[in-house]
């Protein structure tokens, strides 16, 4: 029983270093992060949730990745029921607070693709954070009718 | 000055009338202010087409872009997902017109594998401007296009509401982003079912 708790300590400290969990100082922490794989060259949408687990403010400034050779931060806004998108500079998360990228509202926008991609495969996007910092995010590639 | 009614401002004399239909939809009823499905365009397959090419089911009309990275993807998932929780034999008895309003990128091809990536209710069309214009005005839908980037990318502005029409073509309701789920599939629902009784 010892052994059991023993390994199963081990196994939840390995987990917590793969996902930058057990860094107090950069506990910043990605949830459900998805990249929607549109067909040919159309540009896909990544979306996720942030929750920022410090104490101070963190910024995010930019995004990219090796698969798309162009990643922006856009906001879709409808206005007099009229759809259109905003270029995001920088997304502020205070400490402990939560931000979403989701359907129909903030989302990464991916261009220029530059490898070939399947659902199912896994892309790294680098979120670059004011400061200098980076959180590199798995992202799941997900299907055009995926949410 | 003549000022052309936009979605915006018919949605608001729609819900100032819907106190005097018998419809009971729980989106926001369009049967009074919109005109029966009509429309001359381009398919998938580059072949010119009319509203009686797709005849016998209910249709919900949207218009947009493939380009369009969040709002055009994201509403073809929800109608799809929506689609895809009725019974089969209501499932067959939708399809979902896709109009693209940028021509210049959105040849049959591209059409036909952003469509298909959807599911097989989704149908891509699209026109010259000319034949654009005829549907967007009739249906007091508005678009513009961007400025385009150093790479010739540009964005295009478009209504985001999608306009519902039983079997016969007449217009029934609209559907917009903060429209919840469970309203939306009960008027496809209750749309698809009308059109069985009527046929």
């Amino acid at each position: 029983m010892r052994r059991f708790l023993a390994s199963v300590t081990v196994g939840a400290l390995a987990l917590g270093l793969l996902s930058g969990l057990a860094h107090a100082d950069s506990a910043v922490t990605v949830s459900d992060a998805r990249l929607r794989l549109m067909p040919g060259d159309l540009p896909g949408a990544g979306y996720l949730r942030i929750h920022n687990g410090r104490d101070t403010t963190i910024t995010l400034v930019a995004a990219h990745c090796k698969a798309y050779s162009k990643v922006t931060m856009h906001k879709s806004v409808t206005k007099n029921g009229m759809a259109n998108m905003e270029a995001i500079q920088s997304i502020a998360i205070g400490p402990g607070q939560d931000f979403e990228f989701a359907p129909g509202g903030y989302h990464l926008m991916l261009m220029q693709r530059s490898a070939p991609l399947k659902v199912g495969d896994t892309v790294t996007i680098i979120l670059e954070l004011a400061g200098g910092d980076s959180e590199p995010v798995v992202f799941n590639v997900v299907s055009p009718a995926a949410m | 000055m003549f000022h052309r009614f936009d979605l915006f401002v018919l949605m608001a004399l729609a819900l100032a009338l819907s106190g005097c239909t018998g419809n009971d939809w729980r989106t926001t009823d369009v049967s009074d202010v919109m005109p029966p499905l009509n429309f001359k365009l381009t398919d998938e397959h580059g072949e010119t087409v009319t509203e009686k090419d797709y005849p016998g089911k209910a249709t919900l009309l949207f218009f947009g872009y493939t380009h369009c990275p969040d709002v055009c993807p994201t509403t073809l998932a929800r109608l799809t997902s929506i689609i895809n929780q009725l019974d089969q034999n209501l499932r067959d008895d939708i399809q979902i017109l896709f109009v693209s309003v940028d021509p210049a990128r959105d040849t049959p091809e591209i059409l036909a594998s952003y469509t298909n990536a959807f599911g097989s209710e989704v149908i891509g069309l699209t026109g010259d401007q000319a034949q654009l214009e005829d549907i967007t005005n009739r249906f007091r839908i508005t678009y513009s296009y961007g400025e385009p980037d150093k790479n010739g990318n540009y964005t295009v502005t478009h209504s985001g509401a999608v306009l519902a029409f039983d079997t016969l073509g007449k217009p029934a309701f609209m559907v917009i982003q903060s429209d919840p789920d469970s309203d939306v599939k009960a008027d496809i629902k209750h749309l698809i079912k009308a059109g069985m009784d009527q046929s």
